[in-house]
């Protein structure tokens, strides 16, 4: 059984479509999360799904049973917002004991201080129990705010966006310990982000999400090889997927310059958008030329910018090849690399 | 450097100084002569000015019409800065909630507050003739015996209050929806979310979040309502025993009976009552806000 099901979901906001048909399931241990630019519906979709949201169309299903219109009180799902929402002026244990005393819970006031410990130390949140929930830096509000969803033991976890308001280091930190914490609670996660490393790093799968639809469905790594749409590609990944417009002259492909790019089917369109990943671009083997513009550092590996052919391309290079800015190199792209979407 | 400093100086006393200079004149001499006159037999018009030692002090605690005009005043307070809470923020609660036509109802809400108290106490006036007022010809066509509300001993007091609540109600109730409005409303849905009952809702975060703000309202209105005069002036005049309150007493002692050092006497004892009961108010605010920010 699915933990939820999303059956053909729309909601308009006045004029503007913010969820278009949207179909989704999550499976009842799968960490999913939704990729997509602001504006894309996220957000809409979580609250669509905690019932903060009725939609316009369509069937929100959760483990099997109807509840479209079901309120978010009966959902038994939690959400960590964004800007955390803690309960202000109380203390870190009361926040976390809040959804323990809902009415019907009726837990043992021992049971409750089990949960709530229990809850802190998964968190490592335990010395802060005592503190005013005003007095935690963005980091530990986090937690707290997670540590509330947790205590409930709520049958699917929503979380909107709720690494991006912390700093870079943090939000790595939390990433891992979050994946890991999901694994062990096997609890279902929907979890929203704009962030591709935050998606790529923790997803089972990826749903992305453009304009209120659902572009694409699949794993990491198959979302990040075989991007679906121009757009999905540009949205992961970093430095981005190189796309570039090129013209098929017999059977090879023409930079906007008229230089050759390199093999093209025979099959292929005559005009189309080239997406390959900077990391398959050799800067040796072409058959034109490109100047090197730019050469960034990275640590690992060094980022270079390339104009080929009237195109900026990205390649990525190790630091043990020695590469300056001006310097003239002759790339290449193994055909089997390049995304073909036709143009017309 | 060696001269910018005395220059700076005098800079900051130009600046200062009319401010200074205003102030010296109309706040602090005032106070001086007052309290000093409140040693003396100063009367509005002739006589000579004479020590009298604490006497007049003496007066100010033995007068019944002090003691009277006290408690009423501070019965006044307390009822009527209750009531416009309680009623403010309730209208505040049903207003929040987005009424439809909420801000024809709004505008029509604030009118009382915008209107002089003079010519509201006139307004009640005719409004609450005990002969041909509105209300008491409408009593009398359903067949009531009307109470007579501005002359009835027992009655006007309480008259007076409900024309201060009728005004200031509007008051309370815009603060109250300014605090509502400043709660986040994702707050609220994280309630939702963990299945908080409404009254629990209301018990543990639209009250405690809002209590600063309101603590800030009493205070407004507790000092206004301390100092209530213009509405008896306007209603029932300053002599009238039964709705004297310490500022139309005041008025009464210096104006009609021209007792200038008794009536000094009688405001150092009502200063130094406002202080203190300023000093808690303030307090208690600061407690309340340094607990409670809005985050």
């Amino acid at each position: 059984m699915n933990a939820l099901e999303l059956i053909d979901v729309s909601k308009r906001f006045g004029a503007t479509s913010a969820l278009d048909g949207v179909n989704l399931s999550v499976g009842e241990r799968e960490f999913v999360v939704v990729l997509g630019p602001t504006g894309a519906g996220k957000t809409t979709l979580l609250r669509t799904i905690a019932g903060l949201e009725a939609p316009d169309r369509g069937q929100v299903r959760l483990f099997g049973a109807d509840c479209t219109h079901a309120s978010p009180a009966a959902r038994d799902v939690a959400l960590v917002f964004q800007n955390f929402s803690l309960y202000p002026g109380k203390t870190v244990r009361e926040n976390l004991a809040f959804p323990l005393l809902a009415p019907g819970r009726q837990l043992a006031a021992r049971e409750v201080d089990e949960r709530i410990q229990w809850a802190a130390q998964l968190l490592r949140i335990e010395r802060l129990l005592d503190r005013s929930a005003r007095k935690l830096s963005g980091g530990e509000m986090q937690r707290v705010a997670i540590g509330r969803a947790i205590v409930r033991r709520p049958r699917l976890f929503l979380m909107d966006e709720p690494l991006t308001n912390l700093d870079a280091k943090l939000r790595e930190e939390l990433r891992v310990e979050l994946r890991e914490l999901a694994r062990r609670l096997e609890t279902p996660v929907v979890w929203v982000t704009h962030d591709s490393a935050e998606a790529l790093s923790m997803a089972d799968r990826i749903v992305a999400l453009f304009a209120g639809r659902v572009v694409q469905v699949a794993s990491p790594r198959e979302l990040y090889l075989r991007p679906s749409t121009p757009a999905v590609a540009r949205q992961l990944g970093s430095p981005p997927m190189n796309l570039i417009e090129v013209r098929r002259a017999g059977a090879a492909w023409r930079l906007p310059n008229g230089d050759e790019f390199g093999a093209a089917g025979v099959e292929a369109p005559s005009e189309a958008l080239l997406g390959f990943r900077p990391e398959h671009v050799r800067l040796d083997g072409g058959a034109s030329e490109a100047v090197v513009e730019v050469v960034e550092h990275l640590g690992p590996q060094r980022v270079v910018v390339l104009r080929w052919g009237g195109a900026i391309v990205h390649a990525t290079a190790p630091t043990s090849i020695d590469i300056a800015v001006h310097q003239r190199v002759k790339p290449s792209v193994p055909p089997e690399r390049c995304i073909v979407w036709p143009r017309s | 450097m060696s001269s910018s400093a005395p220059r700076a100086r005098s800079l900051a006393w130009a600046l200062v100084g009319p401010t200074l200079a205003l102030l010296i004149a109309f706040n602090v001499f005032p106070l001086l002569y007052n309290i000093a006159s409140s040693f003396t037999n100063a009367e509005l018009i002739g006589g000579e000015w004479r020590s009298v030692g604490g006497a007049n002090y003496a007066r100010v605690f033995e007068d019944e019409l002090f003691a009277g005009a006290l408690r009423r005043t501070a019965l006044f307070v307390v009822c009527a800065v209750t009531l416009e809470l309680l009623l403010g923020f309730a209208l505040a609660l049903s207003l929040h909630r987005g009424l439809p036509g909420k801000q024809v109802v709004l505008t029509i809400l604030l009118v009382p507050m915008m209107l002089s108290p003079a010519v509201m106490g006139l307004y009640w006036n005719l409004v609450l003739n005990g002969n041909y007022g509105v209300v008491n010809q409408g009593l009398t066509a359903l067949g009531f015996d009307p109470p007579q509300w501005l002359t009835d001993r027992d009655l006007k007091f309480w008259s007076i209050l409900l024309i201060d609540v009728w005004m200031w109600t509007p008051f309370m109730m815009l603060i109250a929806l300014a605090g509502l409005n400043a709660i986040p409303p994702s707050i609220y849905e994280a309630a939702q979310i963990d299945r908080a009952r409404p009254w629990k809702v209301f018990t543990r975060i639209t009250l405690p979040m809002c209590t600063p703000v309101l603590g800030l309202a009493v205070l407004f209105r507790a000092t206004d309502a301390l100092k209530q005069f213009d509405l008896v002036m306007a209603v029932t005049g300053p002599n009238d025993a039964a709705t004297q309150t310490l500022s139309t007493l005041l008025y009464q002692v210096v104006f009609r009976d021209g007792s200038v050092g008794l009536g000094a006497a009688f405001s150092c004892v009502i200063l130094v009552l406002v202080i203190a009961l300023a000093t808690v108010f303030t307090r208690y605010i600061d407690r309340l806000q340094s607990k409670d920010v809005t985050a």
